[in-house]
């Protein structure tokens, strides 16, 4: 793909996962003017992650990448909009979920359950590979979400 | 305790009423928070400023996952209570809402009988949205998701359709107060039975897909996001359990999808 290529893939993509996370968001009861504030930090979070992906970087990496992204974004606008973070940063995160790779997971372990000799091999490395990425995934976007406060609020805790 | 200490020489002392007062809702607060999908960090921070703000020298926190314990202590004065937590579900305004309950009250511009009647107001609070709008855009949300999976458009309709029905069948059971395992599984199937229409007539290069983004509605994202959180912040115990809470739950969205593919007969690849 040439650049103007990448460009429009990123674009778009960040067009439709801020629709993923207004939607999700509208299913979490976030209210009405908080929600620009997830699709914009889901947004900016999952382009870059698509971004990153098509310059050839793994999806785990990307994912850390992504999620630290809407992190930040998420802190800076629960500070502007006096907003608890989590409002942000889980209705953006939602749109990283490893869905593909936890379906593939499941679908390998049910071929395993058929008890086919022929390709029990290939579904059991099917299915750890894809188990191992999807919890993979999982950490990498729990970690970036909260990079913001393992970075920089380091205080003791008040309790 | 040194902070603690400290500031019984700026508080006045309260007696045993005043304290079983500031208990009911600082403990109030924090049920609310940990059923409507708050960390256990911020349950506990909320909890001891809200009952500090209110004239507690000090507040101690101890959140399990299914009951909060709380001593809030005066002077020589303490006492403790504990209060079950029934559900944990997802409400992200009544989140905002203690947040800014608690800074109300940290500034002062609250009292007891304030916060009483906020946190009465809170806990009879009926969702923003209406039903058939979050019917239709958590359609329109599972088919943005195709989107990113890399479906095209007969992939996104079929997900549009199928999601919008799932999440009707899901308001329909979570409203008659079925086992939310059982919801799980009952949407997942009915998700996937639409979702598999897209494999089943040949729509795509990649009908998969739709089957895919239909249950992402019933993915338990914030379970699992939470569970790392509070992993990592080490409230270990609250962790692990939603952890297993998510573990449940996908399980269950595999059950309704292989029930699914099995009646319809397709391999789902």
């Amino acid at each position: 793909m040439n650049t103007l290529d990448v460009i429009g893939f990123v674009i778009q993509d960040g067009i439709w996962s801020a629709l993923a996370a207004t939607c999700f968001g509208i299913l979490f009861n976030v209210p009405p003017k908080l929600l620009p504030g997830c699709a914009a930090a889901a947004a900016f979070g999952h382009g870059l992650r698509a971004l990153l992906m098509q310059l050839g970087l793994d999806i785990e990496i990307s994912t850390l990448l992504g999620s630290t992204v809407i992190g930040f974004i998420s802190l800076y606008l629960s500070r502007r909009w006096h907003a608890p973070i989590p409002v942000f940063t889980l209705s953006a995160a939602v749109t990283m979920v490893p869905g593909v790779f936890a379906y593939r997971t499941m679908l390998a372990i049910i071929e395993l359950s058929l008890g086919n000799a022929d390709t029990a091999n290939a579904a059991m490395i099917a299915a750890s590979t894809n188990a191992v990425r999807t919890a993979m995934i999982l950490g990498a976007i729990a970690l970036g979400i909260a990079a913001p406060a393992l970075l920089f609020n380091r205080e003791p805790p008040v309790v | 305790m040194s902070q603690s200490t400290r500031s019984t020489n700026i508080k006045p002392e309260l007696d045993y009423e005043t304290l079983r007062d500031i208990i009911d809702l600082a403990l109030w607060a924090g049920q609310l928070l940990l059923q409507n999908g708050a960390e256990t960090a911020r349950v506990e921070e909320s909890v001891h400023r809200l009952g500090t703000a209110l004239g507690a020298h000090w507040m101690d926190i101890l959140v399990s996952p299914n009951a909060i314990m709380v001593t809030t202590t005066s002077g020589q004065e303490f006492r403790t209570k504990i209060r079950r937590v029934v559900a944990m579900g997802v409400n992200m305004q009544i989140l905002a809402e203690v947040r800014t309950l608690v800074h109300q009250a940290e500034r002062g511009q609250i009292d007891r009988a304030g916060t009483r009647e906020r946190l009465t107001r809170l806990s009879r609070l009926k969702p923003q949205y209406n039903r058939w709008t979050v019917v239709v855009l958590v359609g329109l949300g599972c088919a943005a998701f195709s989107r990113l999976f890399g479906g095209d458009w007969p992939v996104f309709l079929v997900t549009f359709a199928a999601a919008s029905v799932a999440q009707f069948v899901r308001q329909e059971l979570q409203r008659r107060h079925f086992n939310s395992l059982i919801v799980v599984v009952v949407t997942s199937f009915f998700a996937s039975l639409i979702g598999s229409s897209a494999t089943f007539y040949n729509l795509s290069p990649q009908p998969q897909t739709a089957m895919i983004a239909s249950v992402i509605l019933l993915v338990p994202g914030i379970h699992l996001v939470n569970a790392m959180r509070d992993l990592v912040s080490g409230h270990l115990v609250t962790g692990m359990v939603r952890g297993v809470v998510g573990g449940m739950v996908s399980l269950g969205i595999a059950l309704g999808l292989v029930m699914a593919m099995r009646l319809v007969g397709i391999s789902g690849l």
